[in-house]
């Protein structure tokens, strides 16, 4: 999901417990210049549905630019 | 399916919170007893950095002030810090700015020698200040 919303992405996901706390660790060239809030905003809203839905609990994020 | 606009007079409270206190930590809990994990992490970066702070228990409005912070900030999930006015992040960014410095330089402190990111172990009890925790109602 956070692939499609952000093309050229490397993300990985991490399992921290029970399947419903996770750790994303993207990065991304669309984070160029952004503040990391911003960066933040742009994994989180990829991943809305999944929050909304319940299956995803608590995402903890670190974001980088490539290169 | 909840409300989607957010409550009004609701918002206008934290608007004015947000305001009126420079440095601002909604979280779960308080800060002598966090509810949260990464509450907890987040008020163990400010007690080492010193920091005077206002914390908000968002725990017995959470659903309300999830709408209201998302319509603030487009942001919903605690904790959240804020600094003169303006969200700086949860947990993941508050630690990351920590570590490298930049927290405390946007707080105007000093950054504690062998800063890192904080584990439970690291919380000192009788910390330095901090505001009482605050009631929304």
């Amino acid at each position: 999901m956070i692939e499609t919303a952000l093309p050229g992405a490397d993300v990985k996901m991490l399992d921290e417990g029970g399947g419903d706390h996770l750790r994303a660790v993207v990065t991304a060239p669309q984070f160029e210049g952004l503040k990391r809030l911003d960066q933040h905003r742009l994994v989180r809203n990829a991943l809305r549905e999944r929050f909304d839905d319940g299956s995803i609990h608590a995402l903890s994020i670190k974001t980088s630019v490539p290169g | 399916m909840v409300d989607p606009m957010a409550d009004t007079e609701l918002k206008q409270k934290v608007e004015g919170l947000i305001s009126e206190h420079p440095v601002l930590l909604f979280m779960k809990g308080v800060p002598d007893q966090p509810m949260c994990g990464f509450s907890m992490r987040t008020v163990a970066v400010l007690d080492q950095l010193g920091v005077e702070y206002g914390a908000i228990d968002v725990l017995p409005a959470l659903q309300p002030l999830r709408e209201v912070t998302a319509e603030i900030s487009d942001w919903q999930t605690f904790p959240q810090l804020y600094v003169n006015g303006e969200l700086v992040g949860g947990c993941d960014i508050i630690e990351e700015m920590f570590a490298s410095g930049e927290l405390a330089q946007l707080l105007g402190v000093e950054q504690p020698e062998a800063a890192e990111a904080a584990d439970e172990s690291r919380i000192v009890p009788g910390g330095p200040q901090q505001s009482p925790p605050m009631q929304l109602e």
